[in-house]
């Protein structure tokens, strides 16, 4: 069945302190919060819907399988550390059969990439409820409690998020701009026959970039398992947010992507305070749809869609 | 007239011939399945008129089906509003058409086509379900809104009332009737040649003159028009809407439809429907779970066995025979 009641990517905590600077500095860690979030499902999805022209609509079950695992090893009684751990593993196994199965031989088929994605994002949501049974999966966060910022206090498991889902994007980073697979990644991008001509197995390049995304969002939702709703049809959510984070952000450059992160993330934290959250997600797709028409090619860079 | 426009007309006729005779020998609540299946097969046809001809797939269009449909039941439900069930008609028409072409017009002249405005409209779709479900003071939540009532206004001196069975079924099929004619008609015409060159290379077709983005927003626009239509038809006859109207499953059953009867068809996405709804009503039988299960292995195997739909099966057959004469 369809998700019942979408819930926003993650709530907001409510600022403690009555005074200015601590309404401002928990609005702007809770819109990190959920900018560090999109900015990860979006990575992937970066790769696959804007560098290899591949819309993937089970991009949102990456999330969904991530969460699952955490809240699978911790059932099992693992700590939450391992099932973070197992989160992109089972991202990765997922895309890596996804892209075997399927994807590879629809390359040059656009329509049948997004219609077959689509029915194993039904598979999945169905194997996951048939498997784990219906009704929400509680996840309990690693630390419990909050740390005290000078200016408010902020709970601890978010601000360790924040500082992983950092450093996971300055990881990504750091590949793509300093290893010999990026160069490899960076040349199937900006010319997949030139790349083939000199020698690198594009093929090889995709399987491993799509699998790499897949594994950065079950991260992804690994580390937003204890803050959302673990469900089976928790990914869709994700995934209309990540597709505005790419198409707003622009395709092509980490800055488009951030960018992207900062306006739909942003826009619906800030939003949340004021009206419901199914109210804010219909004004985000409204300004992205703006933004998109304003300026076409992103908000970020110049370069061609 | 050329072959295929002839053989079309014939199975249309067919069609129509097998709607009519069905009443004679079908009982009251099996003509409510069909006529129930017919409106959805109207629905099927409206996202065919656009998907089929323009190459770009919508994913949301069960937003409009929804739109439609709640601007049907709070028209009908509002004893203030006279002339309620004509009205609220073309409320829903209006409305589906409206957010249709605010939305089209940034999408098409902003120079979104493909996957792009597949997204999207994707997004529309569970926008508008979240929006039908918190918006719960206007539109009932969860639950929907019940007690819709049937069907009845005044055309001249005939006075139609749909409460019964057999004038229900008869004004659907009648309704879904004229409007395929209509949209095939439109499609095979000089309007639907446009959107094929539109299809096949944009930039070539706007150099010869055609204005693409407005001819791909007309089209969506009454492409959304029909989906409303279907949806307000649908709510008065089941005298109910909910949420689950307006939701994802919904746009992806309707892409199933129009992919598994033909895809530019329009006849195919209907009979799609019908048979489709068949299938899935015996398999909620055994487990209601296992629906969407199945309608994921039906889109990867469309995908790749049978990307043209069920009636290509026999366009290959013709093929697969043709093709072993020739070489003995």
């Amino acid at each position: 069945m369809p998700p019942k009641a979408c819930s926003p990517a993650c709530a907001n905590v409510s600022p403690v302190r009555p005074d200015a600077m601590d309404f401002v500095v928990t609005t702007l860690l809770n819109a990190l919060t959920l900018i560090s979030i999109l900015m990860l499902v979006g990575l992937g999805l970066a790769i696959s819907f804007g560098l290899m022209n591949v819309t993937n609509l089970a991009h949102g079950e990456f999330v969904t399988v991530g969460a699952f695992a955490v809240y699978f090893v911790q059932s099992m009684g693992g700590s939450f550390w391992l099932g973070l751990a197992a989160a992109p593993i089972a991202g990765a196994v997922v895309g890596c059969i996804l892209e075997f199965a399927i994807i590879r031989h629809l390359y040059s088929r656009p329509v049948s990439t997004v219609l077959a994605t689509w029915g194993v994002s039904l598979i999945l949501q169905q194997g996951l409820e048939l498997t784990f049974g219906l009704g929400a999966k509680p996840v309990t966060p690693p630390i419990e409690g909050t740390l005290d910022l000078v200016f408010t206090v902020y709970p601890a498991y978010r601000l360790i998020l924040i500082g992983i889902a950092m450093l996971t994007l300055l990881g990504v980073i750091l590949l793509i701009s300093r290893t010999s697979f990026g160069l490899d990644i960076r040349t199937v991008i900006q010319n997949r026959e030139m790349a083939e001509g000199v020698g690198i197995n594009t093929r090889r390049t995709y399987a491993i970039a799509f699998t790499f995304g897949a594994a950065i969002a079950g991260l992804a939702g690994g580390l937003v398992a204890p803050l959302a709703i673990v469900l089976p049809q928790m990914g869709v959510n994700y995934l209309a947010n990540a597709f505005f984070v790419v198409i707003v952000g622009g395709v092509g450059s980490i800055g488009g992507l951030v960018a992207g992160s900062v306006f739909v993330g942003g826009l619906t934290s800030i939003l949340n305070y004021q009206i419901s959250p199914s109210l804010a997600q219909a004004i985000v797709l409204l300004a992205a749809i703006v933004a998109v028409r304003l300026r076409p090619n992103g908000l970020f860079n110049g370069a061609s869609r | 007239m050329i072959a295929r426009d002839r053989n079309w007309l014939l199975i249309f006729a067919i069609c129509v011939a097998l709607a009519v005779v069905y009443p004679l020998f079908a009982g009251g609540y099996q003509l409510t399945v069909i006529r129930d299946a017919l409106i959805f097969g109207l629905f099927a046809a409206s996202l065919d008129f656009f998907w089929g001809r323009t190459g770009i797939l919508c994913f949301g269009h069960a937003a409009f089906f929804g739109i439609g449909g709640y601007i049907m039941a709070l028209v009908t439900l509002n004893d203030a509003i006279p002339f309620g069930s004509l009205l609220g008609i073309i409320g829903a028409v209006a409305g589906a058409a409206f957010v249709a072409a605010i939305i089209g017009y940034f999408l098409f002249f902003g120079g979104i086509r493909g996957s792009y405005f597949t997204i999207v409209t994707l997004a529309m779709g569970v926008i508008c379900q979240q929006a039908a479900v918190s918006w719960s003071s206007v539109t009932g939540g969860d639950s929907g809104l019940i007690g819709i009532p049937p069907i009845e206004f005044d055309l001249g001196s005939l006075h139609i009332d749909l409460s019964q069975d057999l004038p229900s079924y008869i004004f659907v099929s009648a309704i879904v009737a004229v409007t395929v004619l209509a949209l095939w008609s439109i499609s095979r015409g000089r309007w639907g040649t446009v959107l094929t060159a539109i299809q096949d290379n944009e930039v070539r077709a706007a150099a010869l003159g055609h204005n693409a983005p407005l001819r791909l927003l007309v089209t969506f626009v009454l492409s959304a028009a029909i989906a409303g239509l279907a949806g307000a038809l649908y709510v008065c006859m089941a005298g109910l809407v909910a949420p689950d109207l307006s939701g994802l499953l919904l746009s992806t059953e309707v892409i199933v439809w129009v992919a598994v009867g033909g895809r530019g068809t329009l006849l195919g996405p209907v009979l799609g429907a019908i048979f489709i709804q068949r299938a899935q009503q015996t398999i909620s039988s055994f487990n209601p779970s296992l629906w969407p299960l199945l309608l994921g292995c039906v889109f990867v195997i469309i995908v790749f066995v049978l990307p043209d739909g069920i009636l290509s099966i026999y366009a290959r057959l013709k093929a697969l025979f043709k093709g072993g004469r020739r070489a003995q």
